[in-house]
């Protein structure tokens, strides 16, 4: 319905290749560690057995790091969804409480969410099993009581909270 | 940027690593212990392929995030005998990570598998999956040679008796461990299915894809 699943959706698969690709890492490290271990008791000095015991503790870094990275990849994913969530509760409780203070009748408060979510008249309708008519003379109503003059300036009264201050006044001078 | 968890509840989606190391050992245990024959290529492979899964799960549970981390469920012999308590009157508590029950079992399920995968590395010799096939292809191809280099420890007389024992004890403890592990799966399955309906809670969805969303 939102935007939400597909980040998550992205942010699972992208876990998931790095959680695959780690695995295949692993084997090939846990391969390597073998040799070394064997080429140690044949002869610690020469030069093969430097070589490789070199690359195989890169392997066992590039392990850890990436294991470290896919931590941070997972905590990051958790973090960003816990915030949309804290943001969309905060923000469903500032549209009840201003719906409130307007004092809109329960059928008015659905048609208002609706209408926020984006919902044209027709598609409002269809989904309250009532005429278009009906919804129109409700959306009427809303932007009196709310004191807008339509469906623009009624979203934009709570976007406008989340913009912060100050982007009004700069934007004008910057157009000049 | 951990964030903390405002009521202790299992994960509703255990991470990628954990769930790809949980079924890649299950399967892979599952089919060496009752589809292939010992010392074969596939059974050598898939036992370097579960030490390597075990590698990884053990580095996740010092580096991994919260839940997979050991420090999330502690070996506590004690706490795992009352949580079974609570499971027999039916109420238990709800923890973060694994309950203490479900620690003790992950706990005996690496040590089991620890041992299985190090006594199988001693009675191939250390032999890589590339080596077994190796040797496969050059008595198929009729150069014995590489038979007797596998059953050196046998028939050599140059081994010690030291060593034939040695030998013979990893073979035991081999399979006396895998037929281990088949119990304690057994064991882990029916504790799935008694705490789900203990919890009211299913305990599977979180270790394939998690709850569908609609």
């Amino acid at each position: 319905m939102t935007a939400n699943p597909d980040i998550q959706t992205a942010g699972r698969r992208q876990t998931a290749t790095l959680s695959i690709f780690l695995v295949i890492q692993t084997l090939g490290t846990v391969f390597f560690v073998g040799d070394v271990i064997g080429d140690l008791r044949e002869d610690p000095l020469s030069v093969h057995f430097i070589f490789e015991a070199v690359v195989t503790a890169a392997l066992v870094l590039g392990i850890l790091f990436g294991t470290f990275a896919l931590r941070r990849t997972i905590e990051l994913l958790r973090a960003q969804d816990q915030a949309l969530q804290v943001a969309r509760g905060a923000l469903s409780e500032v549209i009840d409480r201003q719906f409130q203070t307007w004092a809109l009748t329960p059928a008015e408060r659905d048609v208002g969410f609706l209408a926020l979510k984006g919902l044209d008249v027709a598609e409002i309708a269809a989904l309250r099993g009532a005429a278009q008519g009906t919804v129109r003379a409700q959306l009427t109503r809303i932007y009196s009581k709310a004191g807008v003059s339509g469906r623009a300036q009624f979203a934009a009264f709570f976007v406008e909270d989340l913009l912060g201050e100050g982007v009004p006044d700069a934007a004008p001078q910057a157009a000049q | 940027m951990a964030t903390p968890r405002t009521f202790a509840a299992p994960p509703a989606l255990w991470d990628p690593v954990v769930r790809l190391t949980h079924w890649g050992i299950a399967i892979s245990v599952l089919v060496n212990a009752a589809l292939d024959e010992g010392g074969s290529l596939l059974h050598v492979t898939l036992g370097w392929l579960v030490l390597a899964l075990l590698v990884l799960r053990l580095v996740w549970g010092v580096l991994g995030p919260r839940e997979a981390r050991f420090s999330a469920f502690p070996p506590n012999p004690l706490a795992a005998l009352r949580h079974l308590g609570q499971l027999f009157s039916g109420r238990v508590s709800e923890y973060p990570s694994h309950n203490p029950a479900g620690a003790m079992m992950a706990y005996a399920f690496w040590a089991c598998l620890a041992l299985v995968t190090l006594t199988g590395l001693y009675m191939t010799g250390g032999a890589t999956p590339m080596q077994v096939a190796a040797d496969k292809a050059a008595v198929a191809s009729g150069d014995w040679s590489a038979l007797i280099k596998e059953s050196e420890g046998e028939s050599s007389d140059e081994r010690s008796d030291e060593d034939k024992g040695l030998r013979h004890t990893a073979e035991e403890v081999h399979e006396v461990v895998a037929n281990l592990l088949l119990i304690l799966a057994a064991l882990h399955v029916a504790g799935v299915f008694v705490e789900a309906r203990a919890m009211r809670r299913n305990l599977v969805a979180p270790m394939v894809l998690g709850q569908r969303r609609k």
